[in-house]
């Protein structure tokens, strides 16, 4: 206990891990694909449109070189009905993750769930697991937070402000829904007032978790230890309850 | 629970309420009565180390016929009596749990190790779980604004104890941290 790193991410980390998400750019400039580690950047051709990972969209976008396409759930129509599904629908629940890309329709075969519909793409490979969702592209699901919803839109309104339709209103409902939310993380302790040890938190976001992981910790830790006595003497019972179902279950042979 | 936890350390220090089955001589002072014996009966308060020992210490019987007693019998420290339960039942929030003890929850856990109590441990448990909520609330706000909710919440923060206390700086930490990199990320990049 000498080294008090905290458990987990911090907020910067999470904010570092989610530049390499992908986002929809429209470059203004010509740019030749660049090899990185990552694998290579597309071509850049002015009119149309490529996915890059945010902190190259970032760099494009300060160099006057790129203009971002906002995801789709960032729009304020799509955050107004997320607001509604969280303040309205479960007053517990967070509103659900994206859909995942595929589906099984039942027959066996993984059909996608919903199909793409920009034109010239088709060769581009399907991606099915986190992190390299395109869950902030402009093919994203709207109505739908991805995991590093928070910090993917307070940098977009930072930095790329002027390409968000709307700005200002996608700003307070982004307060709306971070209270929301927050004031739900800290009522979500109370479930594990009964002793089930069990906390529902899909559908929460990378930042929202790191903030709130100490404290979730602490209280599921500090509930553990009140209830250990009362544990160990209700398994007690339960080891003498199957010895004397084995005695029975002897006497009927 | 490591073995330099200074709370622990301080948790075993707690005195808890102990009647003597025998007397004793030469510790007559324990009673505030130095020329005379501890007389058996007399309820001194020990700190929870030594109690917990000499209440689960077999002493050899003195005759055949006579049963293996222990050195004292344990009683519930004051902070888990009745009165304290069942302000805690009627609500969690008002009671200043650091007047009843600094390591309230700490202390509980190991009377409960000794004792079999449903109820205190149903008590404690939903106590923390409904005090924790109201933590996360003012760690969010401490250190926001000066006028925003420090007032009312003071009284409050003052009656925590130190598991509470440290629950309150890991949600103070993590607020803290996310807020700073929401002021940051505006001013420096690139």
């Amino acid at each position: 206990m000498a080294l008090s790193l905290p458990s987990g991410l911090v907020p910067t980390e999470v904010a570092f891990l989610c530049e390499m998400e992908m986002i929809t750019i429209v470059p203004r400039q010509r740019l030749e694909s660049i090899p990185m580690l990552s694998g290579k950047t597309p071509a850049l051709r002015p009119p149309r449109r490529a996915d890059l990972p945010l902190w190259l969209a970032l760099l494009l976008k300060k160099q006057r070189r790129a203009n971002i396409v906002p995801p789709p759930w960032l729009l304020p129509a799509s955050l107004q009905e997320i607001v509604h599904l969280e303040t309205n629908y479960d007053p517990e629940a967070f509103s659900p993750p994206p859909p995942p890309p595929m589906r099984s329709d039942g027959r066996g075969v993984a059909r996608p769930y919903a199909t793409t519909t920009r034109s010239g793409n088709e060769d581009k490979e399907l991606i099915l697991a986190p992190p390299f969702l395109p869950s902030c592209t402009q093919d994203a699901p709207s109505g739908y937070l991805p995991y590093h919803w928070l910090e993917i839109a307070e940098t977009l309104l930072a930095h790329a402000a002027d390409d968000i339709p709307n700005a200002p209103e996608v700003r307070a409902l982004l307060r709306d829904l971070q209270e929301v939310r927050a004031a739900k993380m800290r009522a979500s302790t109370r479930h594990l007032e009964g002793g089930g040890g069990v906390l529902n938190i899909r559908g929460v976001g990378a930042m929202e978790l790191a903030e709130s992981r100490g404290f979730v910790l602490g209280v599921v830790d500090g509930v553990r230890k009140l209830g250990a006595s009362a544990e160990a003497g209700r398994r007690e019972e339960l080891e003498r309850g199957d010895d004397e179902d084995e005695s029975d279950d002897d006497m009927g042979l | 629970m490591s073995y330099y936890d200074i709370d622990a350390i301080l948790t075993d220090a707690e005195k808890v309420p102990c009647k003597f089955e025998l007397d004793i001589p030469e510790l007559g002072y324990l009673d505030n009565n130095p020329a005379q014996p501890l007389k058996s009966g007399t309820t001194v308060g020990l700190p929870l180390w030594l109690a917990e020992l000499l209440a689960l210490a077999n002493r050899a019987p003195s005759s055949a016929d006579e049963e293996a007693k222990s050195f004292v019998s344990l009683n519930l420290p004051p902070s888990l009596s009745n009165e304290v339960m069942s302000a805690l039942k009627a609500d969690p929030r008002a009671v200043p749990l650091r007047d009843q003890s600094h390591n309230f929850y700490g202390l509980g856990t190991r009377m409960l190790d000794l004792f079999e109590e449903k109820e205190i441990c149903a008590i404690l448990r939903r106590t923390f779980v409904t005090r924790a909520a109201d933590i996360a609330l003012h760690a969010g706000k401490a250190g926001a604004t000066d006028d925003m909710g420090i007032g009312g919440g003071e009284e409050f923060l003052r009656g925590l104890e130190e598991w509470e206390r440290k629950l309150f700086k890991k949600a103070h930490d993590g607020a803290k941290g996310s807020k700073e990199w929401m002021e940051g990320v505006k001013k420096h990049r690139r």
